[in-house]
């Protein structure tokens, strides 16, 4: 089933790999890269450097590390350049290794502690490059007379090394040199196309894979070797449990048998799992021999373990036939167990489903149980998905019960994001298909399908799919990108962040001209009093514009009032300020505070005038403040005619002059004053303001004055408890009567305390 | 905009430190969080690189055991007057941070349109990281919601309750108290933690100031008693006494003669007939007679230049209750006080109306008139477009309905009795029963607003009075007991003082979650423009 072909119009390629991430790598000759998608869709290039350009690449491996999957390329120069990450591009020019002429006759690239490394060998010697250095290296107990290396082999792990020599000799070690495992010659000198390694995670067996045209050698400790034929031109691929071996027409896997199923399917095998397989068998036939080879599993107290190796090797095995039958016998022998945990039975069966699912020809990934296990359920469905086989994955999704937001969701969301790239569906239509697949599914973010929308030029359908975006907050990034800023705008008020929203007011004031800006803000309070306050903090002049352009004349009126105390020294200018604010306030239709201002004016020029004449501090008093300052320094006339100008009203003139003559102690002054004409504030503030100054005698004077409601207190307050008595007796005042009686104290007011109970006695008889 | 302040004169110092051909390092920590302007400023100014920032997602701060406060004074001109909702988020996200950690709230109430705002955002938060308090059981069965606005007369009043009155005179800071000298008899001012540690100040936090001498002598007279019992013990008893009772006495002698000297202090400033006759005007404002004669006073503390604060403050009060203050009075008030306190006031009065805190009233405009133009607007989709027009058309405060239908004024026979209080209008001498805890009383007894609808709509919060009550069965009874009372915009001491007070009769627990603790002086100020 072929995923894509592509037309090749570039130039000519020396290498092809695919990366980890399932990228097409095609290393070309004039060192570019190019990095092609699973469905042939260019995805992206780079270079290796340079100094290629010139040199050419000789040669190029593709490998893989722990960070990803790296680039090796040989040049025409004899230099090595690798990037450990393509995916983080970083290029590594190898040390030169000295009297390097032509090219190495074979070379690999090597991942040892993280770090890339390149092993090649030139004629009877081998060179370890690092970044740093080159070294020459000598396998141990490697035989003499070897005179050239043609194939070398790193394992899977990159943990072993095989050399195979132009003596027809293979030497199998650990990577790092320092130990030999074993050797073997097969006295075939034809240099190999081919030579992997084929081995098992945790198997102490060892083998390598040699391949010529039509033959196949698998050799490993052990004497004697085993050889196929092979019928067709082949390819070996080596994967982490063995070796996968192309042909035009085949694919086939070369793998160690696991023990647990050499242990059930050796001939006559003995092993529990083997007598347990049987023991089914029998039993399905109703045959009584299911029973004498179960006793003897019990006997020897190995009914567990062979339960467990059915369950194991039903792993490995491809045929469902065979996984059901091995399966059964399992569980059948799980009936005579009394604690046998399920787990590991039951994870068996649901993953040999998704295996035999993906291992379908039409979905196509043939994995072992061993790499399914390796690559985790996540990549398999990132690998299903890469596929765009959507349903298969939501399906195993479902099946495995995977949380949403990791399994079924993310699949969706994926699926939303191709549903969007197909660019012969109306946008309508994708974005119905869309909401009713996902709907409100958690975990589904439908502003990341609008970004893919928009990436793939179809703004509308992203402005669509946003529609369904329940955060409002996260609608708004990417309609600022799409250049929708008015939307971007409502939805960002409609999220309640103000940080939002600011966002888009300062995209829109350099997006917009000013008068556009401002309308669009008239439309938008919650943003315009955002804006506002932002002015009135760092941009004084534009707020004046905002509250012009709309007619807004009572805070325009603030806003000049505001400026006649803050920016303005002169005295000119605040006037002036004052003037342009009292104009705004008439156009407002506020004449309380057009008058007001217009005082204000002419309390400053006076003000000025004051302080020119009679020196002193009089500017930014109060009206108040100012006739009393004139009243302290003397210049009564002054006072008095600034009140009638400002129409100061009586009481408070009276207030005032009281309060400045009692301050002055003017005591004279005072008694003139009160007798100029009748009180408008009654007598008693007098005698508080005497008594406060503690001057009890002038209190006495105003205290006969005080009317008679308020007499009795004015009494009290110059210390006249009798007489108040007297008064309140005769108001006949239960109120007054009691707080007179409250202000009796000790023994010299006995007789006034019971003057005013014999008085009350009085009353209440009455 | 304090926070604004604070950034930009941060920014003034890079600047001149740069200028200075200084290079320094430098790092600004946001808290609660990161604005997006800021980093904007940042790098107009050219700065950016040589700033760091860094976020304190810091939101709740627990000035008490039922008190959680986020500090953030500025939120009540922020958002009340200048319409700035960037706080509403930074108060979501306070919620759905008690929510993790107390798991869901099976009963959510509010009123106000903060209050909506802010529990909508809340709301998402949650549906946002959904399960993570899914399946949790609910610890506080209750929460209610409160925007400052709804009731702004309770905290204009006056506060006679002890810890009110000290926060009135003293100004409690994040839960402290400077004391002056005048409080601690000597010549240093002494900082004082306020909460429930402080044993006797826990005893008296909630009294009417009238009860407090009275009990402070009481508890002097018990202390003496147990020093005295010193005498006669022998050498074992009185090993004893040093090593377990001595230190305990020893610190609440420590905090009974600060608590008497701050008492003094403010027996000095409050009991002085200026003060009785405040708060008799105060109560004449609340029960709605003798308005002329309220006014006059206003006016005559006006003239006498007694406080900017203190006047500005009864003209609310007037304004409020009688919603709007007549045409004369609203002209000759404010020219009275701009020539007693100085033209800059303009701007003041400006803010006060615009907040519906001191306005005329609009002779054609009557009620139902104003109403459909609230309802116009309010149908309006876009919800932003709310906040300008509200304040441009001044609100209509109807105390006196709202009073009447809730029954605010208590009716007393004879003396009320301030030891043993009936009510929670003991909090005002017994004079008014504050309108916030009404409403929050009246709701939790019906467990809905329904019933209240002609109270919400006096309220003009037709729209913004909300219900939403889950399936109760995972709550314990325990919980239910428990309610997390939200004040958007600042609550008052007084307020804590009359919900505790109604806790402790209907056997609920209240916790306090506040914007910050105000009072009315700090409404005032917060309201003010005065010259830079």
């Amino acid at each position: 089933m072929p995923l894509a072909s592509l037309l090749w119009k570039s130039g000519p390629v020396v290498s092809l790999g695919w990366s980890a991430e399932e990228e097409l790598l095609c290393v070309q000759e004039d060192g570019a890269v190019l990095v092609y998608g699973l469905h042939g869709d260019f995805r992206r290039h780079f270079s290796m450097g340079n100094e290629v350009l010139q040199n050419r690449v000789l040669d190029a491996r593709i490998f893989h590390t722990e960070f990803g999957s790296g680039v090796a390329i040989l040049t025409g120069a004899h230099r090595f350049t690798l990037s450990a990450n393509v995916g983080d591009l970083k290029l590594r020019r190898m040390p030169e290794v000295p009297g390097l002429q032509s090219a190495p006759s074979c070379w690999t690239a090597l991942c040892q502690d993280r770090v890339a490394h390149i092993l090649l060998a030139v004629g009877p010697d081998l060179y370890l490059l690092d970044h740093a250095a080159c070294s020459a290296v000598t396998p141990p107990g490697l035989a003499p007379g070897v005179s050239s290396f043609l194939q070398m082999a790193v394992s899977f792990t990159y943990r072993h090394l095989a050399l195979f020599t132009d003596t027809g000799y293979i030497w199998m070690g650990t990577a790092s040199l320092k130990e030999k495992l074993c050797e073997f010659n097969c006295n075939i000198r034809a240099p190999p196309k081919q030579m992997v390694w084929c081995s098992r995670p945790r198997s102490k067996e060892r083998a390598v894979v040699v391949a010529w045209e039509r033959r196949l050698m698998v050799v490993g400790d052990a004497s004697e070797s085993i050889q196929f034929v092979l019928d067709e031109d082949s390819y070996l691929v080596p994967e982490l449990d063995g070796v996968r071996i192309f042909s035009r027409s085949t694919h086939e896997f070369l793998h160690e048998v696991p023990v647990a199923s050499e242990e059930i399917f050796k001939i006559a095998s003995m092993a529990p799992g083997a007598l347990l397989l049987e023991a089914q068998k029998e039993y399905e036939k109703e045959s009584q021999k299911a029973d004498e080879y179960l006793r003897e599993i019990q006997e020897l107290g190995q009914l567990t373990q062979a339960v467990q190796q059915c369950i194991e090797a039903a792993g490995h095995e491809h045929q469902p036939d065979m996984q059901k039958s091995l399966l059964r016998a399992a569980s059948f022998g799980k009936c005579f167990l009394d604690r046998f945990p399920p787990d590991s039975f039951v994870h068996m069966c649901q993953d040999l489903r998704v295996l035999n699912a993906v291992r379908d020809y039409h979905i196509g990934i043939p994995l072992t149980y061993s790499q399914y296990k390796q690559l985790t359920i996540q990549v398999l469905l990132d690998r299903l998905v890469l596929r765009r086989l959507y349903p298969l994955a939501i399906q195993i999704c479902e099946y495995l019960r995977l949380p949403e937001v990791q399994g079924v969701s993310r699949i969706l969301a994926h699926w939303a994001c191709y549903k969007v790239q197909q660019k012969d569906v109306s946008d309508e239509d994708v974005a119905r298909a869309i909401n009713q697949k996902l709907g409100d599914t958690p975990g589904v973010s439908y502003s990341d399908i609008a970004a893919r929308a928009y990436g793939c030029g179809r703004t509308e359908l992203a402005i669509k799919l946003l529609e369904y975006e329940p955060r409002s907050g996260e609608q708004v990034p990417l309609l600022l990108k799409m250049k929708r800023s008015k939307l971007a705008l409502s939805k960002a008020i409609e999220s309640g962040d103000t940080d939002l929203v600011f966002t888009v007011l300062l995209h829109l004031k350099n997006e917009l001209n000013r008068g556009d800006f401002f309308m669009t803000l008239r439309n938008q309070p919650m943003a315009l009093s955002l804006y506002r306050q932002f002015c009135k903090h760092q941009e004084l002049e534009t707020l004046k514009d905002l509250y012009n352009q709309d007619d807004n004349h009572q805070e325009l009126g603030s806003f000049h009032i505001r400026a006649s105390y803050a920016a303005e020294e002169r005295i000119e200018g605040r006037v002036a300020a004052l003037q342009t604010a009292a104009d705004a306030f008439y156009k407002a239709k506020n004449e309380f505070a057009a008058k007001a201002t217009e005082d204000q004016m002419r309390l400053l020029r006076l003000q000025r005038r004051l302080e020119d004449e009679l020196g002193g501090q009089f500017l930014d008093l109060s009206l108040h403040d100012t006739v009393t300052t004139l009243i302290l320094g003397g210049h009564n006339k002054r006072a008095e005619q600034l009140a009638r100008d400002f129409r100061i009203p009586d009481k408070r003139l009276w207030w005032l002059k009281l309060t400045a003559l009692a301050d002055l102690e003017d005591w004279e002054e005072l008694e003139k004053f009160s007798k100029s004409k009748k009180s408008p504030i009654g007598y008693l503030p007098f005698v508080e303001i005497c008594m406060k100054q503690h001057n009890k005698y002038e209190a006495k004077k105003y205290a006969s004055r005080v009317g008679p409601e308020q007499k009795v207190k004015a009494l009290l307050l110059v210390g006249d408890v009798a007489q108040a008595a007297d008064v309140a007796i005769e108001h006949r005042n239960e109120a007054e009567l009691s707080l007179v009686l409250s202000h009796c104290t000790g023994a010299t007011d006995g007789a006034t305390a019971d003057k005013i109970q014999r008085a009350r006695a009085q009353a209440q008889k009455k | 905009m304090a926070c604004w302040a604070a950034f930009l004169l941060s920014v003034g110092l890079v600047n001149a430190d740069k200028l200075a051909g200084r290079t320094r390092k430098y790092k600004v920590i946001f808290s609660p969080q990161k604005f997006y302007a800021c980093e904007m400023v940042l790098e107009e100014e050219g700065i950016y690189g040589d700033v760091s920032c860094d976020e304190w997602a810091f939101s709740l701060l627990p000035l008490d055991v039922d008190l959680l406060s986020m500090e953030l004074p500025e939120f009540f001109r922020d958002y009340f007057l200048e319409g700035d909702q960037r706080w509403i988020n930074t108060v979501a996200q306070a919620l759905h941070l008690l929510s993790t950690l107390y798991g869901p709230f099976p009963n959510c109430y509010g009123i106000g349109r903060c209050a909506k705002m802010a529990y909508e955002l809340w709301r998402n938060l949650e549906e946002e990281e959904d399960g993570e308090t899914k399946g949790r059981r609910p610890e506080i069965g209750h929460i209610f919601l409160l925007d400052r606005d709804v009731d702004f007369v309770t905290a204009l009043c006056s506060q006679v309750v002890y810890e009110g009155l000290v926060d009135d005179t003293f100004r409690i800071k994040c839960g402290s108290v400077d004391f002056g000298p005048e409080v601690t008899s000597s010549d240093k001012s002494l900082k004082v933690l306020l909460n429930a540690e402080d044993k006797v100040f826990n005893e008296i936090r909630n009294e009417h100031f009238s009860n407090v001498f009275g009990f402070l002598s009481q508890k002097a007279r018990n202390l003496q008693a147990q020093y005295d019992r010193r005498r006669g013990m022998d050498i074992k008893q009185m090993k004893n006494f040093v090593s377990q009772e001595l230190k305990g006495l020893k610190q609440e002698h420590r905090l009974l003669s600060l608590h008497i000297g701050a008492c003094e202090s403010i027996m000095k400033k409050k009991t002085k007939q200026d003060f009785q006759e405040l708060i008799k005007t105060e109560h004449a404002l609340l029960e709605g007679f003798n308005i002329r004669e309220s006014t006059s006073y206003i006016e005559e503390h006006i003239d006498r230049q007694v406080s900017p604060i203190e006047s500005l403050r009864l003209m609310c009060l007037l304004s409020i209750t009688e919603n709007g203050l007549i045409p004369k009075d609203y002209r000759s008030l404010k020219t009275q006080y701009l020539q007693s306190y100085g033209p800059e006031h303009l701007l003041t009065f400006s803010n006060l109306r615009r907040a519906g805190l001191l306005t005329e009233q609009a002779p054609g405009d009557t009620l139902t008139a104003m109403e459909s133009k609230v309802s116009k607007l309010v149908t309006d989709k876009a919800a932003g477009k709310i906040t300008d027009a509200f304040s441009s058309l001044a609100k209509r405060s109807n105390f006196r309905a709202i009073s009447k239908k809730l029954n605010l004024i208590p009716r007393v026979d004879g003396e009320y009795d301030l030891k043993v209080p009936r009510d929670m209008a003991y909090v005002f001498s017994g004079a008014y029963v504050p309108l916030s805890c009404r409403i929050i009383e009246q709701v939790l007894e019906r467990r809905s607003w329904q019933g209240l609808d002609e109270v919400v709509r006096l309220l003009n919060c037709s729209d913004f009075a909300f219900t939403d009550m889950t399936k109760e069965d995972k709550a314990s009874s325990e919980s239910l007991r428990l309610i997390l009372v939200v004040f958007l915009g600042g609550c008052t001491f007084s307020e804590i003082s009359a919900l505790r007070f109604l806790g402790r009769e209907k056997g609920y627990r209240f916790i306090f979650l506040t914007t910050a603790v105000t009072n009315s002086a700090r409404l005032m100020e917060a309201m003010s423009e005065v010259k830079a």
